[in-house]
């Protein structure tokens, strides 16, 4: 649980609050590549930390992320012209270079003024299908986290973006629940063939209903695949270790007949989005748009030739699609009759980004984490609310937050989802994790 | 600012470590200063003379315990 206080300071992102100051010391990813093409292709408008931006790729093929609105009179860059290595102002003509530079004043002849001011600009890398932000001070940007899918070519990674009607940090500490996992996706592991067939007193009853979900790796070979999850055990033990580049944890199971083995899942929380989940080839990145929305990003390596194009992912193009225009999540009426007759756990159809997006909406805009009572089995949502109220304690203190990994090669983060002995180490299966550890900066006193 | 976030991380720690040693976890004390918040907070819960608890544990006020280091028992 949190103090309401304590809660604000952690769900609020825009400019000079708290966490918005410390999430602007990272950098962040804010669009898709794929929503800009091609040279003097149409600008985008992107919202991220409760701010919106014109992000547009010039002449030369170079990103631009400027402020939205245009600093004579305040019309949105958005609607403007890419032409001539700049983005320009319909309103009075005012065009702006990538950096910031203002190169053209129509109605103002006199170069004073361009000369000595810019228009709001800000760093923008390219990597993994998306396009990263430094929003922070500027000269104060940290080393850029090239992630192992960063070298990956275009048709190699399947990338999208669902937008969520709630706040952020809902979303993320779903990305690192582990204990959810065979209960609220009881169906998706029923549908693999795999896993508890129960939850409680229920019980599943015949066959899985929602044939057609999208399975993690079913797009490769379909057909059942009772290995993925060779567990019954729904209270798993967890431990948590920090790391450079914020922390890992295990989940820890019981193996289904086969006693003295367990079942480790090893996931990997980079501070301060992502999250690369155990077993699974990418990551779940989740950025605040505002305090009230946010977008939870999917980046996973595909078979070479998978990841060109809009695909679908099996989910009803009513309740969400790739395309720009319908990335805000809809969600799906329950199935009641299938949930009754126990054809199915939760009664949504479309997968695990479905039924995850229902509950964690669910908790309203902006849940009041004073209410909650939490278990042992969250130490690794506990971790992630520790990690980044440390943080907002460092950075008011003039410090740097913490998981900046500096020095670390962040490419050499793994996760781990398979039967080991007894005995046997979890962090063995992710030697390249630890590196240098930061010093302790906690809160003492 | 009171960090609760900071006292239920090492809470939570140690109930893991505790339970890994077989060790017997019953309690959770705390200081007075985190007990008056979680009250605070659960004004709910008071009224209704439910038992303050945190991480499934019954939480007790101890005066020798320091803010950011609670003790499970």
């Amino acid at each position: 649980m949190l103090t309401a206080e304590e809660n604000e300071v952690l769900c609020r992102v825009g400019p000079g609050t708290p966490m918005g100051t410390v999430l602007r010391r990272y950098w962040t990813p804010a669009f898709q590549l794929g929503d800009l093409p091609a040279p003097d292709c149409p600008p985008i408008r992107v919202t991220v930390l409760g701010e919106n931006f014109v992000a547009f790729r010039d002449t030369n093929g170079r990103l631009g992320l400027l402020d939205e609105l245009c600093c004579h009179r305040g019309a949105s860059l958005t609607l403007g012209r890419v032409e001539g290595c700049g983005i320009r102002c319909l309103y009075h003509g005012w065009k702006y270079a990538v950096d910031g530079t203002i190169m053209e004043t129509p109605n103002l002849a006199t170069p004073t003024f361009r000369e000595r001011v810019k228009h709001g600009a800000y760093p923008v890398r390219e990597s993994g299908g998306l396009g990263w932000v430094y929003l922070g001070p500027p000269g104060t940007e940290p080393p850029f986290p090239e992630f192992p899918w960063a070298g990956a070519e275009p048709d190699e990674l399947a990338v999208s973006e669902m937008i969520m009607d709630c706040n952020w940090m809902q979303v993320q500490e779903g990305s690192i629940d582990s204990s959810h996992v065979a209960i609220l996706h009881l169906d998706t592991l029923a549908t693999m063939g795999a896993g508890p067939r129960s939850v409680g007193s229920f019980d599943f009853a015949g066959e899985p209903w929602d044939l057609d979900m999208p399975v993690p790796g079913r797009g490769g070979g379909g057909g059942p695949r009772p290995g993925v999850w060779p567990s019954d055990d729904n209270a798993p033990r967890i431990e948590v270790e920090n790391t450079p580049f914020g922390f890992h944890y295990a989940a820890i199971r019981d193996v289904s007949g086969e006693p003295g083995k367990k079942f480790v899942r090893v996931t990997a929380f980079v501070m301060p989005y992502t999250a690369m989940i155990g077993g699974s080839p990418g990551a779940v990145i989740i950025v605040p748009r505002d305090d009230y929305t946010c977008s939870s990003i999917g980046v996973f390596r595909v078979p070479k030739g998978a990841g060109l194009g809009r695909r679908s992912s099996g989910v009803d193009p009513a309740v969400w699609g790739p395309e720009p225009a319908n990335r805000r999540i809809k969600l799906p009426p329950q199935d009641r009759e299938a949930m009754a007759s126990g054809q199915s756990f939760a009664g949504f159809r479309g997968g695990n980004r479905i039924q995850d997006s229902a509950v964690q909406m669910s908790s309203g805009p902006m849940y009041d984490r004073a209410k909650e009572h939490l278990v042992p089995a969250d130490l690794a949502i506990i971790r992630l609310r520790r990690l980044l109220a440390d943080s907002v304690r460092l950075v008011e203190e003039g410090q740097a937050p913490v998981g900046l990994g500096d020095g670390f090669d962040f490419s050499g983060i793994t996760t781990a989802s398979q039967i080991i002995d007894g005995d046997q180490r979890w962090q063995d299966l992710v030697p390249a994790h630890h590196g240098t550890p930061e010093p302790s900066r906690t809160v003492t006193a | 600012m009171l960090w609760l976030s900071v006292v239920v991380d090492k809470a939570c720690t140690q109930i893991w470590e505790a339970w890994g040693s077989g060790a017997p976890v019953t309690s959770l004390r705390v200081s007075p200063a985190v007990y008056t918040a979680v009250a605070s907070a659960r004004p709910k819960e008071v009224a209704r003379h439910y038992p303050l608890m945190l991480l499934g544990l019954p939480l007790i006020s101890d005066d020798d315990v320091a803010t950011y280091d609670p003790v499970v028992g």
